[in-house]
């Protein structure tokens, strides 16, 4: 045969990029800084966040760079604290959600029978809930820490990862490699953690960072529902519902903006990287 | 110029892909003259349906055509960028390979004829419907009034085939192209809508275009046969001509893979042997050289170019079948044991 | 068809079940309602050793005799008294009768609350699927007819970022713009006639549309970039039809199939897009009277609540499958 027909998209879109590009590595530095800046808010040459001091809805460039809230706290240093808790509960959630929804489908996935139906019944279960709503039933009688909003994130995301794991798992279960550790008497577990689970994890790099993306959109949620992380805690859901009063948008819609300009280019890089990660490692492409 | 009702010059048609430049298609030229039937044959990969979509201005846009298209004169490349109504359907209309994807699965089989009639000649919807029924009865299609209700999953192949061909002369065109309407049905039918294809066009003065990568389905319907070899045109003559006395290689190797019916039915066929050659970059030689049998040290410099001896032949080779410089060059190979490209002659067949 | 429909009719009851339970389990097992009606008195010692009459000598630590009273009226009432599966049970009996109990705060029936907030929550999400349509076809069909082109790019690029702005980001920001710094739209809920009703919901629909118009359009155009490719498009144009009838008569429609799964897909992120929404536009829809149960610990309310949207959610899942099997001629009949 001459070369055959190339994929429709390929022919349209032009060459298809083998590279993860100079935005991906963007995207990655942008998400690496903050994470880096949100770790060492203590000690970077910003303002306190919780000083009441300056005069309250400063401006742009004032005596404080991005202005001051309602309250006089400098809006730029609440920003990057907030990054702190948006950060941390959205990774500490994926962790969880990888860790519990990674085990099940891959448990799922390699033993089938009764567990796998077992396993599938309450991944449907759980995806019957609207994910908003999920959340809210976790935290509506639970004192809301940092721990308890970081848990539920992460029990949204049992589900959607359990099943991608499930998938991958039946897919290379079948394959040779795995049916040839099986003849030669390797035991389940071993063929699990050796032969499954680093490919098990390739798909997940890339929901990794897109289920991130989804915990911090479903923290700032749950924020302007009153049900993130209680008390003085800062986070960038939090922020964004302080600045939407009536009268700060108004008058000084900087101090809601600067902390939406920050989610979205966080949930953007994330989802950016979270997309080319997954053209870049997807099975069907890199052709075994 | 001929008064050709279709004539096609120096066509060439490219697509850049990731992978390099595919030379898809590589100056072809022919002419068809009105109510003729013309075959276009070739193995996969050879242009043939590039070829018709580019007449039917189907390429997508990256496909990077040059050459002459001229129908009644008219200059078609002009007509597609003019974006001029009314010209294919009504003129020059196609029927693809596969009758189960060539109709639309969410529409039913009366609606997708009707509208080309409603469209093109403005009829009615009540009309056009009993138009369609009409059509459907002389493509030779039972119940008719029942079909156009149907939808295409509803219908057997050899039916949808039907169905196809009844939609594309519905506009009554003057020129059909058929991209090998047969292949994706069994044998039976084949020749049942091949004959009902044959006899439709003679009654209509249509003019057609008949691809195929069989020559044996060109043989007896086709007035004039062209060969076409990786994107080029290797050799044209009148249909008896090339089944008597075929010039080019590849062709006598091509009329060497129709079963015959003097033969026992279990005689091998001849596969042709090699593959074809890669269309990005091809070398400047002749493409068919690596897989013939009468290749010579010559066949890889340039590319030949296609000779006309006496009006009703062409063909581009240089050591041609069937005569003298292409019997000596075919012993000098087998004598030799391989050619020059390295393809071995294993056992000694018959002479060409 | 008979026994695919009974098959997953079982199947709709059986995750109704389990999502009842789950709900139900989640509010008792993480949480305490007696709490929730009678407060710290909840918190007293042996009330249970003096309802047996057992203990006459713990009145200084029960502190009130009558405050034990309260308590075991409430249980009793709310059939606290009795374990976990069996309230379910009982529960699960009263839902069926329509019965969602009544509010811990108001004591209205839950049942009445639902039935007067969940219209204007149903409306802002009809009309946000409007908006998302609306956007999401014509873009999406213009995107892949000039697809690699100018327009295109836009789009492509437009759609990726607008999904990655929160819902709650876009309302702050139309918000702020449309309503308070522009009075163009009003910026609350105004229940007076129909005309202010659907006119103080389309900024908030139109928030909701943006998002999910931007994955339609997305899935949209791929699945028009590879229906384009199909031999009946080819037939479409040899038989000479103009671009705009291939483009929305031949490729659109087949098309159209995947956007309803995406639909079923999508309702979820509505449903948790409208709570929101209706938060930063103060709509009295179901969503705030969640919100506003929740921070109140009225556990009916609640629990009545969430069961009615997830309920409504399985239901349209389970609709859209069967809408999908029945509106495409090629399942239809094998
Ligand atoms: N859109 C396209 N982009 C890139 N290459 C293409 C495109 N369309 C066709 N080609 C290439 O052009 C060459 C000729 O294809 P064509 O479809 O004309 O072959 P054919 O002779 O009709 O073969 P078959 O008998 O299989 O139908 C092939 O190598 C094909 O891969
Ligand atoms: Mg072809």
């Amino acid at each position: 045969m001459i070369a055959s027909v190339p994929e429709p998209n390929a022919a349209i879109d032009g060459a298809v990029e083998k590279k993860l590009g100079w935005a991906f590595w963007l995207s990655v530095a942008w998400i690496g800084g903050l994470a880096l800046a949100a770790v060492a808010a203590p000690w970077l040459p910003i303002k306190d966040p919780d000083v009441l001091g300056a005069a309250p809805r400063a401006g742009l460039f004032s005596d404080n760079l991005l202005g001051t809230d309602a309250l006089g706290r400098d809006v730029l240093a609440r920003t990057v604290w907030g990054a702190r808790i948006s950060l941390g509960v959205g990774s500490v959630g994926i962790i969880l959600g990888l860790t519990v929804g990674g085990t099940l489908g891959i448990i799922s996935g390699y033993f089938r029978g009764v567990v796998d139906q077992l396993i599938s019944f309450v991944f449907f279960s759980l995806l019957s809930f609207p994910s908003l709503v999920l959340a809210l039933l976790i935290t509506a009688t639970l004192s809301r820490s940092f721990w308890t909003v970081a848990m539920t994130l992460g029990i949204l995301g049992i589900a959607p990862i359990g099943r991608l794991a499930r998938a991958t798992t039946i897919q290379f279960a079948e394959r040779e490699f795995v049916q040839a550790s099986r003849v030669l008497g390797a035991k389940n577990g071993r063929i699990i953690v050796r032969e499954l689970l680093p490919n098990v994890l390739i798909p997940m790099g890339a929901l990794t960072l897109l289920g991130m993306g989804i915990s911090i959109v479903a923290e700032g949620s749950l924020a302007f529902l009153g049900l993130s992380v209680e008390g003085d805690a800062i986070s960038w859901g939090k922020s964004i519902v302080d600045g939407s009063q009536v009268r700060d948008l108004t008058e000084n819609a900087h101090v809601a903006l600067v902390p939406i300009v920050a989610m979205f280019l966080t949930v953007l890089a994330l989802n950016f990287a979270g997309d080319r990660l997954r053209e870049y490692t997807d099975v069907k492409e890199t052709a075994f | 110029m001929s008064n050709a009702q279709l004539s096609v010059r120096d066509l060439e048609v490219r697509f850049p892909t990731s992978r390099g430049v595919v030379e898809a298609v590589n100056g072809v030229s022919f002419d068809l003259e009105r109510g003729q039937m013309l075959g276009i044959v070739g193995e996969s990969g050879s242009g043939k349906s590039v070829t018709a979509k580019t007449l039917m201005n189907l390429l997508p846009r990256t496909a990077e055509i040059s050459g002459d298209i001229h129908f009644d004169g008219e200059d078609v490349r002009a007509i597609a960028s003019g974006h001029r109504k009314h010209f294919w359907g009504v003129k020059m209309t196609m029927v693809f390979q596969d009758p189960m994807t060539s109709l639309n699965p969410v529409k039913r089989c009366g609606e997708q004829i009707s509208e080309t009639l409603r469209y093109h000649l403005g009829m009615s919807r009540e009309a056009a419907l009993k138009r369609s029924i009409d059509l459907l009865e002389q493509v030779g299609i039972p119940e008719p009034a029942r079909r156009v209700k149907q939808y295409p999953h509803e219908l057997s192949g050899g039916l949808r085939q039907r169905v196809v061909i009844a939609m594309a002369l519905a506009c009554e065109p003057e020129l059909l192209i058929a991209d090998e309407p047969t292949t994706a049905v069994d044998v039976t039918v084949q020749k049942r809508l091949l004959d009902l294809l044959d006899e439709l066009r003679r009654d209509r003065g249509m003019s057609m275009i008949l691809i195929t990568h069989d020559l044996g389905v060109a043989r007896g319907r086709c007035d004039e046969v062209a060969v076409m070899y990786a994107g080029r045109l290797v050799e044209r003559a009148e249909t008896e001509v090339l089944f008597s006395d075929a010039r080019h290689p590849y062709t006598t190797a091509l009329l060497r893979t129709i079963p015959r019916i003097d033969q026992p039915s279990h005689t091998r066929l001849v596969p042709i042997e090699g593959r074809p050659p890669e269309l990005v970059n091809p070398p400047d030689q002749c493409s068919f050289a690596p897989r013939c049998r009468h290749a010579q040290a010559d066949c890889l410099e340039g590319v030949p170019t296609l000779t006309n001896l006496d009006g009703n032949r062409e063909f581009a080779c240089r050591y041609p079948a069937n005569t003298e410089a292409g019997r000596t060059s075919f012993f000098a190979n087998e004598a030799a044991g391989q050619t020059v490209t390295g393809l071995t002659i294993a056992q000694p067949s018959e002479v060409n | 068809m008979a026994k695919f429909l009974l098959r997953r009719v079982v199947q709709l009851v059986a995750v109704l079940l389990a999502v009842t339970f789950l709900a139900f389990s989640a509010l008792n097992f993480l949480g305490d309602p007696l709490v929730n009606v009678v407060g710290p008195l909840a918190a007293i010692p042996d009330c249970d050793l003096v309802e047996a009459g057992l203990r006459e000598d713990t009145f200084s630590t029960a502190g009130n005799i009558g405050d034990c009273e309260v308590v075991s009226r409430a249980r009793a009432q709310y059939n606290l008294d009795k374990s976990v599966p069996e309230r379910y049970v009982r529960w699960v009996g009263d839902l069926l009768t329509g019965d969602l109990g009544s509010s811990f705060q108001t004591g209205l029936p839950v049942s009445e609350i639902v039935r007067e907030k969940m219209p204007k929550s149903l409306l802002l999400m009809v009309m946000a699927e409007i908006v998302a349509l609306a956007i999401a076809i014509p873009v999406g069909v213009l995107a892949a007819y000039r697809a690699g082109r100018r327009l295109d790019r836009v789009t492509s690029v437009g759609s990726f970022g607008l999904l990655s702005v929160p819902n709650f980001a876009l309302g702050v920001i139309l918000l702020q713009v449309f309503a308070l710094r522009n009075r163009l739209l009003p910026a609350s809920f105004d229940d007076s006639t129909l005309w202010t009703r659907l006119h103080s919901l389309l900024l908030p629909s139109i928030v909701l549309g943006l998002g999910i118009a931007a994955s339609y359009q997305r899935l949209l155009r791929t699945d028009l970039l590879t229906t384009l490719q199909e031999d009946f498009v080819n037939m479409a144009r040899a038989k000479g039809m103009p671009d705009r009838h291939v483009m929305v008569r031949h490729a659109l429609r087949p098309s159209l199939f995947s956007l309803i799964t995406l639909f079923g897909l999508n309702t979820g992120a509505l449903i948790g897009g409208s709570l929101v929404v209706e938060r930063i536009f103060s709509i009295p829809g179901i969503g705030s009277e969640i919100v506003t149960a929740v921070i109140r610990d009225d556990f009916p309310v609640v629990l009545g609540a969430v069961v009615v949207i997830a309920t409504g959610f399985v239901v349209i899942n389970f609709l859209v499958d069967l809408l999908y099997t029945w509106l495409d001629p090629r399942v239809r009949v094998s």
